[in-house]
């Protein structure tokens, strides 16, 4: 709930209980305004509810302190956002590392595996040239090598394709099957039909209204 | 009331303080009552969310206060001029009758804020608010304390009138004379010095053994809390006179003075902060079997013992330095 108690009071989430399953790819599917973000925020613990408890694995994390919250935040997650949101005037390479740096560590070693990352996803070559110089495409990788930095077991991406071309979408997709074959979590907030008709997407979460109408392989 | 800046700090700080603190207990005794963090109900993440601010709040705030203590002392010292008959701190405290209780509360007030400030700290230290109730149980104490001396201090401003004539502290802390302070400076100088010197290595000895052992926490603390007020006691009948070279001179306020190289500061805040770091490590000793703080606690206790160490050493340093460098000697 945002602004409780104020005259533009809004209820974005109401009455979900959802289960995520380990190594699956879940698409939380709904128009604008139905609460698909705001759920995914609170997924991966970028938000707090208002009423209600969430649990990562066995740990319940909605009463966690900011500080412990946080490390299972930087641990447990990977963010892809919907602008992508990568830092400009910083390299591809430096926005890939920029989420490791709290954990602290070898500066060698953490330029290694993002150059490895971005390598991986077809943008090795980029990895010198700033964020703003980037195309869409380019961009979207890279915020998936940054989401990948920390080895996180949750991938939780917020309208991935939203700037994107259908030929780009499917090759996100592709990147997504990657994942889930690698065992990891993956769940997307999308309206693309391209997403959530995806033959990789193990479930479809339907949202409306703050609250969950449908479910569905 | 005298509008001396330093006063209008001291009054301005303590209706903010006063104001927070009620806050923080409002919400406090809440939280003592319907805590309940196996629930996720709409209440229990408030409390949640209200913890963390009034933790933060009160962090600043307590250690204001702990300042405050020494902001007060200083201006008390520095409105002696003012007041006929007053040659420090100790003639201004007794122009008006509520200048000691209110030095006194601040005492108690600094050594109490201060072992909450150490609670809340280890509090922060496990996932599940281990501490909590137990952390605002002791604020719903120690709010009636901070506020009285806040009444009590914004009463002593109030109360002072710069015609007053009022005693030095040759009279106030003569051996001969009358009242609490002459009691004080009337206590033997050998067994107010021993006990000191005795404490303060038994303590500085306890902290070193649970920096690099972890063991004797509870003596630490017993050692540490004794040492407060054995400490402030000795100041006046034993070394005080070494500092002043004189027998029959036991202030305990002319050291703040700049006559003296303002001794005093480092010699009671080393006496303050080595006791309540001291004190905190044995307020902490039933925590340590809690699941969540097993892990960091014990850490964060090495830590404030490694402080108590550092502290009681400058203290020792500085009373050292005072007996040898003085010309006086007490038989």
């Amino acid at each position: 709930m945002f602004h409780q108690g104020r005259p533009d009071e809004l209820v974005a989430v109401d009455g979900v209980s959802l289960r995520l399953e380990d190594a699956k790819v879940t698409v939380l599917r709904g128009p604008s305004g139905s609460g698909k973000t705001s759920l995914l925020a609170l997924i991966g613990c970028m938000a707090r509810p208002t009423s209600g408890r969430i649990h990562v694995g066995e740990r319940e994390v909605t009463s966690l302190p900011e500080h412990f919250l946080t490390q299972v935040r930087r641990r447990t997650f990977g963010f892809v956002f919907q602008q992508f949101h990568l830092v400009r005037g910083l390299t591809a390479l430096e926005n890939v590392m920029l989420p490791a740096y709290p954990l602290g560590g070898s500066r060698k070693a953490l330029t290694a595996r993002a150059q490895v990352l971005l390598d991986r996803f077809g943008v090795g070559g980029r990895s010198r040239a700033r964020a703003d110089w980037l195309s869409g495409g380019e961009a979207q990788r890279v915020a998936i090598a940054r989401a990948l930095v920390n080895d996180p077991q949750v991938v939780v991406a917020d309208e991935p394709t939203a700037h994107l071309d259908s030929k780009l979408s499917v090759g996100f997709m592709d990147l997504v099957a990657a994942l889930r074959g690698e065992g990891r979590t993956v769940v997307i907030a999308s309206h693309d039909p391209i997403v959530h008709d995806s033959a990789i997407v193990d479930r479809v979460v339907t949202m409306r209204d703050g609250c969950i109408v449908g479910e569905g392989p | 009331m005298i509008l001396h800046p330093s006063v209008l700090a001291l009054v301005g700080s303590a209706l903010l303080v006063g104001a927070l603190l009620v806050y923080s207990a409002y919400w406090g005794a809440r939280i003592v009552e319907s805590w309940d963090l196996s629930s996720g109900s709409e209440l229990q993440l408030a409390l949640e969310r209200r913890t963390h601010l009034i933790s933060t709040l009160l962090g600043y705030v307590l250690v204001f206060g702990l300042a405050s203590l020494f902001l007060f002392v200083f201006t008390a010292d520095s409105l002696a001029p003012l007041f006929t008959g007053a040659m420090c701190a100790a003639g201004s405290l007794h122009a008006s009758r509520f200048g000691y209780p209110t030095l006194l509360l601040q005492i108690v007030g600094f050594a109490l804020a201060s072992i909450w400030l150490v609670v809340n700290r280890a509090d922060s230290l496990g996932y599940d608010y281990p501490l909590v109730r137990f952390k605002y149980r002791f604020l719903l104490g120690l709010t009636p304390v901070l506020l009285a001396e806040m009444v009590l201090r914004a009463a002593y401003f109030l109360d002072l009138q710069p015609e007053v004539i009022t005693s030095c502290c040759g009279s106030l802390f003569g051996a001969g004379g009358r009242g609490f302070g002459s009691d004080l400076a009337g206590l033997s100088p050998s067994l107010a010095g021993g006990a000191f010197v005795g404490l303060l290595v038994g303590a500085f000895g306890a902290g070193v053994v649970f920096r690099f052992s972890g063991r004797g926490g509870w003596l630490l603390g017993g050692l540490s809390l004794l040492l407060l007020p054995v400490g402030l006691g000795a100041v006046v009948s034993w070394l005080s006179p070494y500092v002043y070279e004189l027998p029959t001179h036991h202030c305990p306020f002319c050291l703040l003075q700049g006559e003296y190289h303002w001794i005093g500061y480092p010699l009671y805040g080393a006496l303050l902060g080595g006791s309540v770091t001291g004190a905190g490590v044995g307020v902490l000793m039933p925590f340590r079997s809690i699941p969540s703080l097993a892990g960091e606690l014990p850490a964060y206790q090495r830590r404030l013992a490694g402080w108590s160490v550092a502290l009681l050493a400058i203290l020792g340093i500085l009373v050292a330095g005072i007996v040898s460098s003085s010309e006086l000697r007490l038989h």
